[in-house]
């Protein structure tokens, strides 16, 4: 039934009645009139018939469409405007979301990812650790309870990798996993098959091969016939069985093995050094898994609480006050994230602060426009339409800036994406940073987008429909004097005073990070990174024994010595700026440890005595290492001036001692203090640190440091050569500068989280900029016609400039005060989560001048269009 | 439509149309002027809500239209009843009277 044919039917109807009318007697216009009048509302009764049939919501839906792209491409500045703001504060969220999600929240590429678990043993003293078990623990675990319908265990392992029996030699990171990994995991193989359950139980035996997607694609360029194919690996031939599928990358958050291994052939991989499957004591493993159908985490937990107690009682020289602990994936990746978590929250924060203010900015111009329209809606409420179809199509309207702010805020993600890209992790096993656009970033961008602009485009849409006919009509657009016109500036004026304070509050937080980071930068490390070449060995991989790894600890630095520009050479077991540093469990003497803990937690190095020497770290108090402190002398250590600080405030540290591990291990004493320098990142608080001499605590993997003269990477050839002749099986990796390692590792992170910040600061500003100025543009042009009075009766174009001027000044000064408690807040409590930043006044020195300086800008423009209107043509215009 | 103390009951509109139409087919000008005429203005109607009313009785089938020609020789959509419509007649007819009587009952019951 289309509508021509049944309107024509009703004008029929009201005609032929009409015509009745006439014929018995009435003048014709009263005949219409009553005629039309008994018949009712035309429009609205055909509409209803209309309506029966069903399909009309798709018309009407149409019809707005059209309408709204008719009438969003005529005033093209307010939906430019419009669009763009919503674009920058989708695009922030947009990129933090990605930020967040590549760092923290990502799932675990398997099938119900919410449902793996990790578990480990962890001891009462330990603060945030990592979750780790024993095999042998692993395997009690595993046999003994009944909650989880798989429990697998995996751990990385760095080997020694021959595609072919005669091909050179690479190390790679592969992991160790049991039979029922995959099973776990919930994962099907690309190619071939998965371990067998036989082939994880006698050690040493089945050496089968599974490889990940992408090392099957790298080293055999997808060809389907690796199955079967023998690989060596640490001089075992191992036969690749399967591959895995392309979006399986591993059970880790960061790193992705090249191939998995049947645990059960972890004793003979590494030269068969430690057998890490039969000691209880080495807790290296990861332990993942799932729960059976109807086991709740509180289950899962008593029970393993009951099997971890047991555990302890049975084997107590290992196990002893060890307790099972069971976490989900993002529980683990928070405690294991240190200051990530909070910096990610942060992060978000400032991206809610954006949209909002972009949200703001376009309620602001909905609002602005819908009183523009209000004539229009007027006339057309007065012609039948009912309210319920006028708030529909301003939304739709609303809905349709939203989706075009939306796609646009992706792009301007996705920029943001890009940017985030650069950043590389330096570590010697694959870690990879993926930042991508998921589906989940577009849909919470989407979401954010429509909810943001339903919520404010809801208002404006009721207010202009409400049925105050006669008023609009009548005073038509321009609402001088009008009472009704006042108040409704009141929410606008709130919404540009509520953006001047966000953006301030923006703008503090991205100045305290950039003066700290300018501060730390400008301060130094702490230590010397330029003309530093840097190597890691580790000679476990060729089954050197202790003897051998000593001698090539006494060897090597002399020898690397002898490279012409080599001005001194140092080992490390750890740099600054890499994942390298150990945390080690110390009990300083006569401190008080807290309730329940039974040692602190410290990061440290084992250096030999050229170390602060080679990196120019000061020693402010007593002495670094010397060739006495061997293996045969007493046990000292160093500490740094933070660690003194804290451990024995106010003492003379020199002489004091702690112990290295819990109750029961050896004193080491105190010989030196060196200066507080930057170990994990450039803007991290002074951080306690600990030095002990390698030669007293041995270690197989270690870093040579080599200063030079002149450019250091120009070592890297002769470096080479001298380990050649020293022993050309033994690897070398992750040769580069030192410079290269701090700065990718510590001082790039920070950079980014201070650039993001500056630019969401920016677009904070800009967009309270904007709406300021679309605030004052639109109260000017409802002025006119009092401005253009006022100038006829004598005022001056400055006078006029002043006026307005004064107008934005109100807004501009109002919305700094706010902003300046508001900012006062933030640092605080920014302070409460990193106290070692920037707060000084200079940072309110900076901000306060800033925001308040380039709203007042917003304002001039319209300022002077005002000063410009011609008062003739004011008047004249209605 | 105007609720007041001579409005109608859903679904009544519908049964005096099928009643009307039962004796013959009508156009909805005609159809508006007879029902008014036979409730003897006892009873509101918009004229227009007959429109709607219309409607849905083609869609539920118990009314067909067709074109023809009016007394002035205007071209209109003439409705009239189907076998449907009338069982559907019956049946509301039936169960207001059943209604009614009830209602009498209650009342008599109160009143003594």
């Amino acid at each position: 039934m289309t509508w021509k044919r049944l309107s024509s039917e009703i004008e029929a109807h009201i005609e032929e009645k009409a015509l009745d009318l006439i014929e018995s007697g009435m003048p014709e216009r009263d005949a219409w009139q009553k005629a039309r009048r008994e018949f009712g509302n035309a429009t609205a009764l055909t509409e209803s018939s209309r309506e029966v049939w069903g399909w009309t919501w798709l018309e009407r839906l149409w019809q707005d469409i059209v309408y709204a792209r008719r009438i969003l491409t005529k005033s093209v500045g307010f939906t430019g405007i419009a669009v763009l703001s919503l674009a920058l504060g989708v695009g922030a969220n947009c990129a933090m979301f990605s930020l967040a999600d590549t760092m923290l929240l990502r799932p675990l590429p398997v099938p119900r990812s919410g449902d793996v678990l990790s578990a480990g043993f962890i001891s009462p003293q330990a603060t945030a650790q990592t979750l780790r078990m024993s095999y042998p623990d692993y395997r009690d675990l595993r046999e003994q309870s009944r909650s989880f319908s798989e429990l697998a265990a995996f751990n990385l392992a760095r080997v020694r990798f021959a595609k072919q029996l005669d091909a050179p030699v690479e190390l790679r990171v592969g992991a160790v996993a049991s039979g029922n990994f995959f099973a776990a995991m919930q994962v099907q193989p690309r190619l071939g098959r998965f371990f067998r359950p036989d082939e994880d139980e006698v050690p040493g035996r089945d050496a089968v091969m599974v490889l990940s997607h992408a090392f099957w694609e790298q080293q055999f360029g997808t060809d389907p016939s690796v199955l079967g194919r023998k690989v060596r690996v640490d001089g075992i031939d191992f036969t690749i069985v399967g591959v895995l599928a392309e979006e399986f990358t591993g059970a880790d958050q960061w790193v992705r093995p090249d191939f998995y291994l049947p645990m059960m052939m972890s004793p003979r991989l590494g030269g068969g050094i430690q057998n890490p499957i039969t000691r209880r004591d080495l807790r290296t493993f990861n332990v993942k898994g799932r729960l059976k159908a109807g086991v709740t985490l509180e289950q899962a937990r008593a029970e393993a609480a009951v099997i971890g107690a047991a555990l302890a009682k049975e084997y107590p020289e290992t196990n002893r006050n060890y307790a099972v602990e069971i976490r989900s994936e993002l529980q683990q990746r928070v405690e294991e994230g240190g200051r990530v978590p909070i910096v990610l929250a942060m992060m978000l924060v400032l991206a809610v602060a954006v949209l909002l203010v972009a949200c703001a900015n376009v309620a602001g111009l909905l609002t602005s426009r819908a009183s523009a329209r209000a004539r229009e809606m007027s006339l057309r409420l007065a012609i039948g339409a009912g309210r319920g179809r006028l708030v529909r199509q301003l939304l739709t309207e609303s809905m349709i800036l939203a989706l075009l702010g939306g796609l646009c805020g992706v792009a301007v993600g996705y920029g943001g994406v890009q940017i985030m890209k650069q950043i590389q992790v330096v570590a010697d096993v694959p870690v990879a940073l993926s930042f991508r656009l998921d589906e989940r970033v577009l849909l919470y961008s989407l979401v954010a987008a429509m909810g943001s602009v339903f919520l404010f485009g809801l208002l404006p849409a009721m207010r202009t429909t409400r049925a105050d006919l006669t008023g609009a009509l009548r005073m038509g657009n321009s609402r001088s004097i009008s009472q009704s016109g006042r108040p409704r500036l009141w929410t606008r004026n709130m919404l540009v005073v509520g953006q001047v304070a966000l953006s301030m509050v923006l703008l503090t937080v991205a100045t305290v990070m950039y003066l700290t980071f300018r501060r730390d930068l400008l301060a130094g490390p702490g230590f010397r990174a330029d003309h530093v070449l840097m190597t890691t060995l580790d000679p476990s991989l060729v089954n050197y024994s202790d003897a051998q790894t000593r001698n090539l600890y006494k060897d090597l630095p002399e020898r690397a010595r002898t490279i012409p520009g080599v001005r001194s050479a140092a080992l490390a077991s750890g740099v600054p700026g890499g994942f390298t540093f150990e945390s080690m469990a110390v009990v300083p003497e006569n401190y008080e440890v807290t309730e329940g803990q039974r040692s602190l937690n410290i990061m440290g190095t084992r250096i030999d005595k050229n170390y602060f020497a080679t990196l120019r770290v000061p020693i402010v108090q007593g002495r670094g290492f010397a060739v006495t402190d061997d293996a045969n002398s007493r046990l000292v250590a160093v500490v740094n001036e933070t660690a003194a600080e804290q451990y024995w405030p106010g003492q003379n540290p020199i002489g004091k001692r702690t112990r290295l591990g819990d109750a029961g291990s050896p004193w080491l004493e105190i010989i030196g203090v060196a200066k507080t320098g930057k170990y994990r990142f450039l803007m991290e608080r002074p951080t306690p640190f600990l030095y002990i001499p390698f030669a007293q605590h041995p270690k197989a993997q270690m870093v040579l440091l080599l200063e030079s003269a002149g450019d250091p990477a120009s070592l890297a050839a002769p470096l080479r050569d001298i380990m050649r002749d020293l022993d050309p099986d033994l690897p070398t990796f992750g040769t580069r500068t030192l410079q290269q390692t701090f700065e990718t590792g510590a001082v790039d992170p920070n950079l980014l989280i201070v650039q993001m910040s500056a630019a969401m600061g920016s677009m904070g500003v800009l967009l309270a900029l904007s709406g300021l100025y679309g605030l004052i543009a639109f109260s000017v042009s409802t002025r006119r016609r009092e401005i253009g009075i006022r100038m006829a009766v004598g005022a001056h174009k400055n006078n006029v400039l002043g006026m307005v001027l004064r107008q934005g000044l109100v807004l501009a000064g109002t919305g700094t005060v706010v902003g300046l408690f508001l900012s006062a807040g933030t640092a605080r409590l920014l302070s409460a989560a990193f106290p070692s930043y920037e707060y000084s006044v200079v940072v309110y020195l900076i901000v306060v001048p800033a925001a308040f300086g380039v709203t007042m800008l917003a304002a001039f423009l319209p300022a002077l269009r005002a000063a410009q209107v011609n008062p003739v043509l004011a008047l004249r215009q209605d | 439509m105007t609720t007041n103390d001579r409005s109608l009951f859903p679904g009544a509109l519908e049964m005096m149309i099928l009643q009307t139409l039962r004796r013959e087919p009508l156009h909805g000008y005609a159809l508006a002027q007879i029902i008014k005429s036979n409730s003897g203005d006892l009873l509101q109607v918009e004229e227009g809500s007959l429109y709607p009313a219309l409607q849905r009785m083609l869609k539920a089938g118990w009314v067909a239209a067709d074109w023809g020609v009016s007394r002035r020789g205007r071209k209109v959509r003439i409705y009239k009843i189907t076998a449907a419509g009338r069982k559907q007649l019956e049946r509301k007819v039936s169960s207001f009277e059943q209604m009614l009587e009830g209602i009498a009952r209650a009342m008599k019951a109160v009143r003594s």
